[in-house]
């Protein structure tokens, strides 16, 4: 079987390697390139005005023919060493053939670039050039190798099975992604030259398909990319935890959305109307932002905490099931929201009229404008950034909030002999003394770029990092956060060690909820939707995302979170993807929905990779070989 | 419009006939729903698999008149909606086969693997409607949708009839028994050779089909397009339905004809001033809470349900 298995990807590998495009010398905006192949470099944009000297790469293609040779040569040895050894060498020659070749392309590209400047040229010709498909192919099949490798020693498989936490979602987000290859393929077609034939037409095809995922990946090499990324996150991770929150204690939440909603018009309330009456008016600001933020933030978490808490409720009382149920309170929240800001007169049996005072006149279904008092400051504010009056942002670059998370993760580490309430509360204190410390620290004065500055990443963030590190705590550290997960394992054993389920499950939803309802917050609060309010178009469906987030992260805090950042990459990504090739933003949809089904399909990996016995198993009998 | 004004024949006949209309679709998905959950595969995907059903049919029956439309803008083939049904039907058989494979093969938790698919039919329309229309909210309006038989659609009579036809199927045929006890006990069922995984995969793509019918009577039935998130929750009502009618078809008649009713008075009372729209879109889904919590009580579910079967 593992034979099979390695024949079969050396031929993908050898097939990827012909027929894809090896680099791409220029790309122009709209997705049309010069490819550089083995056999020649096709030019799809058709006004290049300097090639890379690349006659070198087919030679290496030789290399990476006999290095498929020797690895299937390799399956052959009786002794598992020697056959380790063997696919160590070639994976580290591969790596190293793979850099060489990379150094000799980005070279290459260079001294063409250099040679049109010197000729006159006012600009490099070349342009957003980059690696490709086959370039990745033979990194890839290096590291493959590689592990291969590893596999033939004793303990090879137990080490995969010990890693599964992260196998699993891997193996589905590529199984994903190469789905999404194929639905890209199938709706977008390329033109080519006249001249160029069927391999032309594959290469082409596969270059688009490369620089879609390209497209996607794309924030993460620029520093606006990672902000807008990071921006994009913020909801995600508050419903991702939300859910993976619920799934610790073996319950489904499928109703982050209408959580969320809660939670937006709890913080509206407060944040708006009571922030705004006129009896606090005379408060100073200080004071009115140190009452009504706290306030506001806590009523977004209480509203998603009610909205949770009575699904839970139901079902510990009356076994009502709470996916349908929190379904339909999706559905009821939804309704609410529109009753609330779509109008502010309703007739009731054509007789009783119901005044409101929440929406804003207008055409637009909104709210008023958040109280500056209960507004979460952007993250360039928390930085000691301000824009001045003509819209240029300067500003010191503040200690502050580094020296105080630099100070509490100290703390926190050092403190690892005292009990676990104080070393939290000490962490906090330092934290505390941190920031003020850094705060009379003079900070170092830049200038911001204004595409830096015009992403909108705001403090819910800053909350967002502590409810992962809350999630984390009270899972993992408390007794509350044991008997819900012995809940969530063996509802019957955890009942026999005296835990109420009922009680468990109305407290784990009201929890799972009010991390939902806080993503509110980062709307609301921070102007996540371009203003200061309460708007028809807040993004509900995060919270179904929160579902991929949650499963691709294995429901652990630091797999939430990463898992979050993905998706905030790619649907960054995906705003290039729609303006530079036409394609819809729904694909990160679907790559989405295509994860949460190949890890219920626990990646379409063995058994003993999914089911907890199994891999135990694995893992034990494995220990013994050594 | 005061109170008095609502029973009047004016308004009580539409009433009526949106009260029908509104039930097919849920009627047609809670009995394609009962196959998959009386054998042990709860279905929480057929929300996804409507969408996907009414996708399939407003888009091969835009495809396949179009060239007919282009000789003659007013074009009527009869045969045209029959084969988008179809369609939806092969499709539905798809989705449901995924969601078989996924969780019956794969033993995965079979919440997951159809909430899966209702994302997928979240996002993919999209990716489809904008390939062949260039936008991603709505396909083109199309000629040829389903007929009307005496002021409704074939389909209305179809799920009608449908009610006792899976009743005799369900509860007197040997099909019936083998899959009831599938759902009910599978390994007693397998000691006497049925077949549980074949069982439980007609079963599960049976109710693609029937949710595919559904979607499609949704887009060429009532409607004249595919628009977004067009089935807005009647997959899960469905299903509630099934829950709120014990599994079994005339229960399932009855409280479809209930949640029906529900949705039919929100669309009557919609321009009026008796109540606000948003408030009488929540009803259906209150009332499905309120259900869920009080009258199920002694509703008792498959046994085997949601539990993949271990050979």
């Amino acid at each position: 079987m593992n034979r099979v298995w390695l024949a079969l990807t050396s031929a993908v590998f050898l097939l990827l390697l012909a027929v894809s495009p090896w680099a791409v010398a220029l790309r122009a905006f709209g997705g049309k390139g010069v490819l550089v192949t083995l056999w020649g470099t096709v030019d799809l944009y058709g006004r290049a005005k300097a090639m890379p000297d690349v006659s070198w790469l087919g030679y290496f293609t030789v290399f990476w023919v006999a290095l498929a040779l020797v690895a299937a040569v390799a399956a052959f040895l009786p002794e598992a060493r020697a056959r380790a050894r063997l696919y160590y060498a070639i994976g580290l020659a591969g790596v190293a053939v793979f850099a060489l070749e990379a150094y000799l392309f980005y070279h290459a590209v260079w001294a063409a670039n250099e040679a049109a400047l010197a000729a006159g040229a006012r600009r490099p010709p070349l342009k957003r050039y980059s690696l490709s498909l086959g370039a990745y192919a033979s990194i890839l099949y290096s590291l493959f190798l590689l592990a291969v490798g590893r596999l033939q020693l004793p303990g090879g498989r137990a080490l995969l099975v010990r890693w599964r936490g992260v196998i699993v979602p891997a193996v589905s987000m590529l199984l994903a992604m190469v789905a999404g290859a194929v639905v890209v393929w199938l709706l977008k077609d390329v033109k080519i030259p006249e001249e160029g034939g069927m391999l032309t037409y594959l290469t082409a095809k596969l270059d688009l398909v490369t620089y879609t995922f390209q497209l996607l990946f794309g924030p993460l090499l620029t520093a606006s990319g990672w902000f807008q990324s990071l921006l994009i996150a913020t909801p995600l991770i508050f419903t991702g935890l939300a859910v993976a929150f619920g799934f610790q204690a073996g319950l489904f939440n499928i109703g982050a959305p209408g959580q969320l909603t809660i939670g937006a018009i709890m913080t509206m309330l407060v944040g708006v109307h009571l922030a705004n009456a006129h009896w606090f008016a005379d408060l100073p600001d200080g004071l009115a932002r140190a009452v009504f933020l706290p306030l506001s933030i806590l009523a977004a978490a209480a509203g998603g905490a009610l909205w949770g808490a009575i699904p839970g409720w139901l079902k510990a009382r009356f076994g009502a099931h709470e996916v349908i149920n929190t379904i339909m309170m999706n559905y009821i929240a939804a309704s609410i929201f529109l009753f609330m800001i779509a109008s502010n007169e309703y007739t009731f049996f054509g007789r009783w009229t119901l005044h409101m005072p929440f929406k804003f006149p207008g055409y637009e279904a909104r709210s008023y404008e958040v109280a500056e008092s209960a507004r979460i400051p952007l993250m360039v504010n928390l930085f000691g950034f301000h824009q001045d009056a003509s819209g240029t942002w300067t500003g010191a670059l503040s200690w502050a909030l580094p020296l105080a998370l630099a100070a509490m993760v100290i703390a926190y580490v050092l403190g690892a002999r005292l009990e676990l309430g104080k070393r939290l509360l000490t962490a906090l204190a330092v934290g505390v003394l941190g920031y003020f410390a850094g705060g009379f620290l003079p900070g170092i004065p830049m200038e911001l770029s204004s595409k830096l500055a015009s992403v909108r990443l705001n403090g819910a963030f800053v909350i967002a990092a502590f409810a992962v590190a809350f999630y984390n705590y009270y899972m993992w550290r408390t007794r509350d956060g044991y008997e819900l997960r012995a809940v969530g394992m063996a509802p019957k054993a955890a009942e026999y060690g005296g835990v109420s389920i009922a009680r468990k499950t109305i407290l784990a939803m009201a929890i799972s909820g009010a991390l939902a309802g806080l993503a509110a917050t980062h709307y609301v609060l921070g102007g996540g939707i371009d203003e200061y309010r309460l708007k028809q178009s807040l993004p509900t469906n995060v919270g179904f995302d929160g579902i991929a987030v949650a499963l691709l992260g294995q429901n652990t805090p630091i797999g939430v979170f990463l898992s979050a950042l993905l998706f905030g990459v790619l649907l960054t990504g995906g705003l290039q993807l729609d303006l530079q090739l036409g394609i819809s933003r729904e694909l990160v949809m679907m790559l989405q929905a295509l994860i949460v089904l190949f890890i219920a399909a626990g990646g379409f990996l063995p058994r003993y990779f999914t089911d907890p016995i199994l891999a135990a198993q694995a893992e034990e009998g494995a220990q013994g070989v050594i | 419009m005061g109170l008095e004004s609502i029973l009047t024949a004016a308004f009580l006949v539409p009433l009526l006939q949106t009260t029908l209309r509104s039930t097919t679709t849920l009627l047609l998905t809670a009995l394609g729903g009962m196959f998959s959950e009386r054998s042990g595969v709860v279905n929480i995907a057929l929300e996804g698999m409507i969408i996907f059903g009414a996708l399939t049919a407003a888009v091969s029956a835009q495809l396949l008149e179009a060239p007919y439309l282009a000789e003659n803008p007013g074009a009527r083939i009869w045969w045209i909606p029959w084969v988008a049904v179809l369609l939806a039907m092969v499709v539905g058989a798809f989705i449901g086969w995924i969601h078989a494979v996924v969780s019956i093969k794969y033993k995965a938790d079979q919440i997951i693997s159809g909430t899966a698919i209702n994302l997928l039919a979240a996002g993919l329309p999209s990716l489809v409607l904008a390939y062949f229309y260039d936008n991603t909210t709505a396909s083109k309006e199309l000629v040829n949708r389903l007929p009307e038989w005496l002021g409704f659609s074939p389909l209305v009579y179809l799920a009608f009839a449908l009610v006792p036809v899976t009743w005799y199927v369900m509860f007197k045929t040997p099909w019936g028994l083998r899959l009831r006890s599938v759902g009910e006990h599978p390994e007693a069922a397998d000691t006497m050779g049925i077949n549980v995984f074949r069982t439980r995969y007609t079963a599960v793509i049976l109710s693609g089909v029937l949710a595919g019918l559904a979607g499609a009577f949704l887009s060429i039935g009532v409607l004249n397009q595919f628009v977004r998130n067009m089935s807005a929750g009647q997959g899960f009502i469905a299903l509630a339905a099934l829950i709120f009618g014990k599994w079994h078809p005339i229960g399932v008649l009855g409280a479809t004809l209930l949640f029906g009713f529900a949705k039919a008075l929100a669309i009557q009372l919609g321009g009026g001033d008796i109540m606000p729209p948003t408030v009488i879109e929540a009803f259906p889904f209150i009332i499905t809470m309120l259900v869920l919590a009080g009258f199920v009580g002694t509703s008792r579910p498959p046994k085997a349900i949601g539990k993949p079967y271990e050979k």
